[in-house]
C-alpha cells in the first residue's frame, strides 16, 4: 500500500512543479518588515534558514554547529474549499543538524506535514507564531518558529535522534537584502530568482540537549530568508553556498550555480561591511576554487570540502583571501524521506594566507551525486 | 523390462480402452475434487487477506476503533510515540456506481503527502488537481477499461442517499505495487473523501511503522490511545481475516476432506481396478523369466503413469470446477460476510504439488498392496482364478468393530473436550464419516445372507455382494460416505430453510423496506439524509415509519477482536416487538427496558459466543467512554454469525452521537396495494440511489441469498455424488473381470446373457441400495450433529429439525437411477462374457 500510495505521492509533487499560477520573484517587490518575516503563500517556496557555530557557556573550548530550517513548500496558491481539516494549500518540511566539533559527530533531523492546524501551521502576520510544526514521527516535540520583536526564536527536537535546540536570537548588524531591492537571480532565465534577505549576525543563546544532557550554549548565527516560485533553471542541478562571519565584523556571502556537466552558470556575492552596507561584487571581482574532495559513503556523492575565495577589492580596502574548511568532512544531510534527497549543510573555519583565524562560516553544497537535484 | 513397460502401455489401451479411460478418469475426478476446493478455500482467504494487505501490507501495525471510525485527533498521538517511524491516516468507505447494478468502488481517501517510500520513479501525470480539484481520484486501468473511462471522464457514486461526482484523475495500477489489490480500488486525497463523503474529523485506521518491536510499541499506543482504539499487529491484522472466515472456511475445509476421502478412493479403486485385470498377464511374466522385484516394479510404474496421466487432466479439470463455483463462493463472501468478491484465482505452486501428491498417492496406496501382493504370488497363483475375497470377508469382524470403536472415540473426545473446544463437533462428524468404510463390510455381508432370490438374476447378483468383498466395500462405502454427506446436509439444510421462513414469516412484518444501494457493503456510512426520510415516511399512505442505524462495534472484555452489528431501532413502535423473534427473555419487559433503560437485546450468535444471557451486560465503548448495556433478552437471528445486538435509537444517539439512519421500513394504511406503492415512490424518488423493495421481494432475496450460500455446498455433494457413483461402474467392471471363468461357467451351464446382465445390474443396484442404507443411517445421524453442534458451536444458530422427506426422496431416486445407469455398461461386458472363457482348472 506504502508503495503505491507513494508512486501516487511521486505523481503529485512531479505534476506540481508545472503550476503555472504562482507569483514570481520581480525586481520591485515592495518590501514590507516586519510583515515579511511572515510567510508568502503566494509563492511556491519559501524558508527561513539559520545556521551558526556554538559553544557551551561553562565551558567555552567545547563547539558545535547548527542548523535549524524551516520550508513552505506551496502546493495550490490557495486552500482548497473542501470541509476537512486535511484541505491544505502547502507542506511544512523541517530540516535540522547539530554538529559536535570535538567528537567529530554530525546529526540530522527532519519533517515532512501538510500544513493542516492538526500537523502544523504558518501563521499570519502579526501573530508572534510564525510557524509551528509538529516534532519528527516518534518524537513528542514541535518545532517552533517566534518573531520576537527583533528576530526570531526557535525551538526543535527530535528525541529518535537525541537532540533539540531551544535557541534565542537578536541581531546584532541591520537585515540585509540579498541583490538589488532583495531580488536574488539564479540564472538569465525569466523568473529564476527569489527574494532574499539575511540576518548575518544574530548573538545566539539558549540550550541544546544532546542524548539527554542539557548544554546552555551561546554563539552567532545567519539568518537567510527566501521565498520564489522557480529558483533554479531547467540545465542546472543544484549549488554551492556560503555564509561567511569574518572577524573583522564583515560578512561574505556567496553562491555559484552549476549545471550537470559541473560547469557554473550563474553567481552572485554579498559583501557586507562592518556597518551593515551591503554591496553585490561583480563576477570578476571575486573566485571560489575547490582545494579538496570529500566522498560520502552513504550516498557516494563526491564534494568539494576545501576552498580557497579570493575577493578583489584593493582599492577599497575589501581584498579577501580566505581558506574555507570543514569542522568536520562528513557534515551530510541525509533525507529518508521519499526522494532521498541529500546535501551537504556543515560548518567552516576561515584561516588567512597565514594561517590566522580570519572567522567561521557554513556552506551549503547542493545537487552532487546522482539524481540529487534539490526540488526548489 | 522398460521396453516391455512401454510396450504394454499401448497394449493395455488397445485391449482394455474402456476400464483404461475410466481408471484415468477415477484419478483425474479424484484429484479435480481436491484441488477445487483448494483453490476456492485458498482464494476465498486469499480475498480477504489480499484487501488487507493491499492496504496495510507494509504497516507493522494497524490502528482503528472499536467504533466504525476515529477521531483524526488521535493522529498526533500516534505520531509522537516512541518508535513509530511513519504513521499515515485511512478513511475509507465503499460507494456504489450510479451507471451500474451492483459495483461497489473501494474509495480510500490518504494523505497524499505522507512521506513514504518510493519503490519506482514515474512520468509525471496530470495529477495536479489532486488536491485541489473536487472529485479528483485515482483508479485501476482494469476498472477504468472495463467502463471505457479515461482520464478526465466524470462519474457518479453513492454513499448512503449522498450523489458524488468523481473524476478519473489517474489511471494508477495498484497491482503493480500490491498485487493482491483489487482493481476496485480507488484512492484519493483524504481531504476530499472527507469532505465529498461528509465525515469531517473521522479516519477509519491508522496504519504505521515501527523501529522495531512492533508488540512494544503495540502496548504503548494502546495505553497512550486508551479502551477506544485497536491497535493490531500485522499478525493480528490476518488473523482478524482468518478469524472472520473462520467457521466458512472450516466449512470447505471439512467438504474437501470428505472430497479427498473420496478421490483417495476412487484413485484407489481406479488402481486396483486395472491390475485385477492383468493377473494373468502378470502370471505370464513372471512365468517367462520375470523375478519378483521386477514385476513390482513394473506395477508401479505403470501405476505412477496412470497417475500422472489423470494428475494431468484432473488439475485442468480442478482449475474448471474451481471457476465454475467461484461466482457462488463469491456471492457468499459478499453477502453473509461483507467482503470483497474474488476477482481472480491465484493459484500458488504448491496446491499444483498437493493435487500431485493426492494422485499419486492414492494411486499408489490403491496399487501397493494388489502390487505386493501380486509379486509374492506363484505363477501358477496368479494364472490361476482371483481368491483374494476371503481376506476382507475374514475382516469384516474385526473392521466392524474398529469402525464403532472409531466413532466411539470420536464420540469420547468431543465429550470430554466439552463445548470449549469447537472443533469437537467436527471430529465427531468426521469419526462417523471414517466408520462408515469400516462397518460397511460386515453389514454387506450379513445383510446379502438374508436375501433371498430365486434363480439367477437380479436378487442373485445382490447375494454376491457379500461374497465378494474385496472390491464391493469400497464402492459401497464410497456412496455411503457421498450418502451420509448428502442426507446429512440436506437435513441441515432443510431445516435451516424452514427455520428461517418460520423467523421470516414473524419478523418480516413491514410493507416496504428501504436502503440506500451502497448500503450492501456500506452499512455505517451508507445512510439515508434526514430530509429523505422524512419525505418517505410522509408520502401518502404511509401509516408508520421503522428507521435503523447501525454501527459496527468491538465489545470490550470479549474476544479482542470480534466485531459486531449494533442497530438503533425505534423501540417505541407498535409493530417493533414483532421484528423479534425472542429466545430468551419476557417480550414486555425485555422492550420496556430497551425503550426505557437504555437496555439492549443480542443475537443467538452473540449470546453463545459471548456466553452472555439475559440480566447480563453487554460493554460497549462509547463517546463517553465504557459503558454497560443491560441485556434483556436474547433473540434469534441468522444474519451475522459475528453476532448482534439492538437498541433503542435514542440510547445509541446517547451513546455514540447523533447519527442518520441506514435503513427504513415503511407500513402501509390497511388496503393499499404494496407493490403499486414501491412503484409510486420509486418513481418519485428515482433521482435518489435507493433500494426500495416490496415485503414479498425482500423475503424472495433472502431466500434467494440463503440458496446462494449453500450451492457451493450442493455442487460439492454432486460431485461426491458422481465420484461415489463411477465407483460403482469400476467395481463392477472389476468384478466382472475377476470372475470371467464364473462367468463362464454359468454361461456353460446355461445362463442367458440378459439373466448375466440382470445379474450385474442387481449387483450395481445392490452397492448402490446398501450405499443408501448404510449412508442414509449416517446422514441422519450427521444431521444432528450439524444442526445440534456444529452450528451452534461455530454460528451460534438454532435451527429446528425438519425433514424435508421430498428432497430426500427424490436424492435417493437419484441415486438409484444413477447407479442403474452406472451399472449398465459392465453389465453389458459381463453379459457378453463367451462360454469359452473357462478353463480347465475353473471347473
Amino acid at each position: 500500500m506504502r508503495a503505491f500510495l507513494s508512486f501516487l505521492l511521486l505523481l503529485v509533487t512531479a505534476t506540481l512543479l508545472f503550476a503555472s499560477d504562482w507569483k514570481f520573484a520581480e525586481p520591485d517587490y515592495p518590501w514590507s518588515f516586519p510583515r515579511d518575516h511572515w510567510s508568502h503563500r503566494e509563492y511556491r517556496t519559501e524558508w527561513w534558514y539559520f545556521t551558526g557555530h556554538l559553544v557551551t557557556t561553562s565551558e567555552p573550548t567545547r563547539r558545535f554547529g547548527y542548523q535549524f530550517t524551516l520550508f513552505r513548500i506551496g502546493l495550490l496558491t490557495e486552500r482548497p474549499p473542501f470541509d476537512s481539516n486535511w484541505a491544505t494549500d502547502s507542506l511544512i518540511m523541517g530540516h535540522a543538524a547539530v554538529t559536535d566539533t570535538d567528537q567529530e559527530e554530525h546529526r540530522f533531523s527532519e519533517l515532512l506535514y501538510r500544513a493542516v492546524p492538526l500537523l502544523g501551521e504558518f501563521r499570519g502576520f502579526p501573530d508572534p507564531l510564525v510557524a509551528w510544526v509538529r516534532g519528527p514521527v516518534g518524537s513528542a516535540d514541535r518545532w517552533t518558529l517566534r518573531w520576537n520583536g527583533r528576530s526570531f526564536d526557535f525551538t526543535m527536537a527530535d528525541d529518535t535522534k537525541g537532540f533539540a535546540l531551544d535557541l534565542r536570537t537578536e541581531p546584532t548588524k541591520p537585515l540585509v537584502l540579498q541583490g538589488p531591492n532583495g531580488l536574488s537571480r539564479k540564472g538569465s532565465e525569466l523568473g529564476a530568482a527569489s527574494l532574499y534577505y539575511s540576518f548575518t549576525r544574530l548573538a545566539t543563546e539558549g540550550t541544546l540537549h544532546l542524548d539527554g544532557e542539557t548544554l546552555e550554549v551561546r554563539g552567532e548565527s545567519w539568518m537567510d530568508k527566501e521565498f520564489s516560485s522557480s529558483q533554479l533553471t531547467e540545465s542546472q542541478v543544484g549549488w554551492d553556498w556560503f555564509s561567511l562571519q569574518l572577524t573583522d565584523g564583515r560578512e561574505l556571502m556567496l553562491y555559484v550555480l552549476r549545471r550537470k556537466d559541473g560547469v557554473s552558470d550563474f553567481r552572485h556575492a554579498t559583501l557586507v561591511s562592518r556597518e551593515g552596507e551591503a554591496r553585490y561584487l561583480a563576477p570578476e571581482e571575486w573566485s571560489v576554487r575547490a582545494l579538496d574532495s570529500w566522498e560520502s559513503e552513504d550516498t557516494g556523492a563526491g564534494y568539494p570540502s576545501h576552498w580557497s575565495i579570493e575577493v578583489s577589492g584593493e582599492v577599497r580596502g575589501e581584498a579577501l583571501v580566505l581558506d574555507v574548511k570543514p569542522v568536520v568532512p562528513n557534515q551530510e544531510n541525509r533525507s529518508v524521506f521519499p526522494g532521498g534527497v541529500y546535501y551537504w549543510e556543515g560548518g567552516v573555519t576561515i584561516l588567512g594566507p597565514a594561517g590566522e583565524d580570519l572567522g567561521q562560516g557554513y556552506v551549503e553544497l547542493t545537487g552532487y551525486g546522482e539524481d540529487n537535484k534539490p526540488p526548489f | 523390462m522398460i521396453r516391455y513397460f512401454l510396450r504394454d502401455l499401448f497394449a493395455q489401451f488397445r485391449s482394455g480402452r474402456s476400464l483404461f479411460l475410466l481408471s484415468l478418469l477415477g484419478v483425474a475426478l479424484g484429484v479435480a475434487s481436491v484441488l477445487s476446493i483448494q483453490i476456492i478455500n485458498l482464494n476465498a482467504l486469499g480475498t480477504f487477506q489480499g484487501s488487507v494487505r493491499a492496504i496495510s501490507g507494509e504497516a507493522d501495525l494497524s490502528i482503528v476503533g472499536r467504533t466504525p471510525s476515529l477521531s483524526e485527533e488521535i493522529y498526533p498521538e500516534v505520531l509522537s510515540t516512541e518508535g513509530v517511524t511513519v504513521a499515515w491516516p485511512l478513511f475509507r468507505l465503499e460507494v456504489a456506481l450510479a451507471e451500474e447494478e451492483n459495483v461497489l468502488l473501494d474509495v480510500l481517501g490518504f494523505d497524499l503527502f505522507a512521506p513514504l517510500k518510493l519503490p519506482w520513479k514515474s512520468p509525471p501525470a496530470e495529477l495536479s488537481a489532486a488536491l485541489g480539484e473536487s472529485g479528483w481520484i485515482a483508479v485501476s486501468p482494469g476498472f477504468a477499461g472495463e467502463r471505457g473511462w479515461e482520464v478526465g471522464d466524470r462519474f457518479e457514486v453513492f454513499s448512503g442517499s449522498r450523489r458524488v461526482e468523481l473524476r478519473v484523475g489517474s489511471l494508477v495500477d495498484f497491482k503493480k505495487a500490491a498485487p493482491l489489490a483489487s482493481r476496485k480500488l480507488a484512492v484519493m486525497d483524504i481531504a476530499q473523501a472527507q469532505s465529498l463523503f461528509g465525515n469531517v474529523g473521522a479516519i477509519h485506521q491508522i496504519d504505521l511503522t515501527v523501529e522495531e518491536e512492533p508488540e512494544r510499541v503495540a502496548a504503548v499506543l494502546q495505553e497512550r490511545l486508551g479502551p477506544s482504539v485497536r491497535v493490531l499487529t500485522s499478525a493480528q491484522r490476518e488473523n482478524q481475516a482468518t478469524n472472520l472466515l473462520s467457521a466458512f472456511r472450516l466449512n470447505l475445509t471439512a467438504l474437501s476432506l470428505i472430497s479427498l476421502l473420496v478421490g483417495a478412493f476412487l484413485v484407489f479403486s481406479s488402481t486396483q481396478a486395472s491390475l485385477v485385470r492383468r493377473r494373468v498377464g502378470f502370471g505370464l511374466l513372471r512365468s517367462l523369466g520375470a523375478t519378483r522385484g521386477q514385476l513390482f516394479g513394473l506395477i508401479l510404474a505403470e501405476t505412477g503413469f496412470l497417475a500422472l496421466l489423470g494428475v494431468a487432466l484432473g488439475i485442468p479439470l480442478g482449475y474448471v470446477a474451481a471457476v465454475s463455483y467461484v461466482d457462488q463462493v463469491s456471492a457468499t463472501l459478499t453477502n453473509v460476510y461483507l467482503l470483497e468478491e474474488i476477482e481472480s484465482l491465484v493459484i500458488p505452486a504448491w496446491l499444483f504439488s498437493l493435487a500431485t501428491l493426492v494422485g499419486l498417492s492414492g494411486a499408489f496406496l490403491g496399487a501397493i498392496f494388489p502390487a505386493m501382493d501380486v509379486s509374492r504370488k506363484d505363477t501358477r497363483a496368479l494364472l490361476a482364478a482371483f481368491t483374494l475375497n476371503e481376506r476382507i470377508g475374514a475382516a469384516a469382524h474385526p473392521l466392524f468393530f474398529g469402525g464403532l470403536m472409531l466413532l466411539a472415540g470420536a464420540g469420547a473426545i468431543y465429550g470430554l473436550s466439552g463445548e470449549g473446544w469447537r472443533p469437537g463437533g467436527f471430529v465427531l462428524a468426521l469419526g462417523l464419516v471414517l466408520s462408515i468404510p469400516l462397518v460397511a463390510p460386515l453389514l454387506v455381508q450379513q445383510g446379502a445372507r438374508h436375501i433371498r432370490g430365486r434363480g439367477f438374476g437380479f436378487a442373485f447378483g445382490l447375494r454376491g455382494l457379500g461374497q465378494q468383498l474385496q472390491t464391493t466395500p469400497f464402492a459401497i462405502a464410497a456412496v455411503a460416505v457421498a450418502v451420509c454427506m448428502m442426507v446429512g446436509v440436506t437435513v441441515m439444510v432443510g431445516s435451516f430453510r424452514q427455520t428461517l421462513e418460520i423467523m421470516v414469516d414473524s419478523t418480516v412484518r413491514a410493507d416496504i423496506y428501504i436502503a440506500s444501494k451502497s448500503w450492501t457493503r456500506g452499512r455505517t456510512e451508507a445512510t439515508l439524509d434526514p430530509q429523505l426520510v422524512l419525505d418517505l415516511a410522509s408520502h401518502p399512505g404511509v401509516r408508520a415509519t421503522d428507521r435503523l442505524r447501525q454501527l459496527f462495534v468491538y465489545p470490550l472484555g470479549y474476544l479482542d477482536d470480534h466485531r459486531i452489528s449494533l442497530a438503533g431501532v425505534d423501540m417505541g413502535l407498535e409493530l417493533s416487538e414483532a421484528r423479534f423473534s425472542l429466545l430468551e427473555g419476557e417480550s414486555q419487559q425485555a422492550f420496556r427496558e430497551v425503550r426505557e433503560e437504555g437496555a439492549v437485546i443480542i443475537s443467538e450468535p452473540l449470546s453463545r459466543k459471548f456466553g452472555l444471557v439475559t440480566g447480563d451486560r453487554l460493554a460497549l465503548h462509547t463517546l463517553g467512554g465504557e459503558v454497560e448495556f443491560p441485556i434483556s433478552a436474547v433473540y434469534y437471528d441468522f444474519s451475522t454469525e459475528g453476532g448482534s445486538a439492538f437498541m433503542d435509537l435514542s440510547t445509541m444517539e446517547e451513546h455514540f452521537g447523533p447519527g442518520e439512519v441506514s435503513n427504513l421500513a415503511l407500513y402501509l394504511d390497511p388496503g393499499i396495494d404494496t407493490e403499486r406503492a414501491v412503484d409510486e415512490l420509486m418513481t418519485r424518488f428515482s433521482d435518489r440511489p435507493l433500494e426500495i423493495r416490496s415485503n414479498r421481494l425482500l423475503r424472495e432475496e433472502v431466500f434467494s441469498i440463503f440458496d446462494q450460500t449453500f450451492a457451493v455446498t450442493q455442487l460439492l455433494q454432486a460431485m461426491s455424488l458422481l465420484i461415489a457413483v463411477c465407483g460403482i461402474t469400476l467395481t463392477l467392471l472389476v468384478m466382472a473381470r475377476e470372475r470371467v471363468s464364473e462367468l463362464a461357467l454359468y454361461r456353460a451351464l446355461g445362463a442367458e446373457r440378459r439373466q448375466i446382465f440382470r445379474t450385474y445390474l442387481g449387483k450395481g443396484m445392490g452397492m448402490a441400495a446398501y450405499g443408501l442404507g448404510l449412508g442414509g443411517a449416517g446422514g441422519v445421524i450427521l444431521a444432528f450433529i450439524l444442526i445440534f453442534i456444529i452450528n451452534r458451536t461455530y454460528f451460534g444458530w438454532t435451527i429446528a429439525l425438519h425433514w424435508p422427506w421430498a428432497s430426500l426422496a427424490i436424492e435417493a431416486a437419484v441415486i438409484l437411477i444413477a447407479s442403474a445407469v452406472a451399472s449398465i455398461y459392465p453389465a453389458w461386458r459381463a453379459g457378453r462374457t463367451p462360454a469359452t472363457e473357462l478353463r480347465r482348472e475353473d471347473i
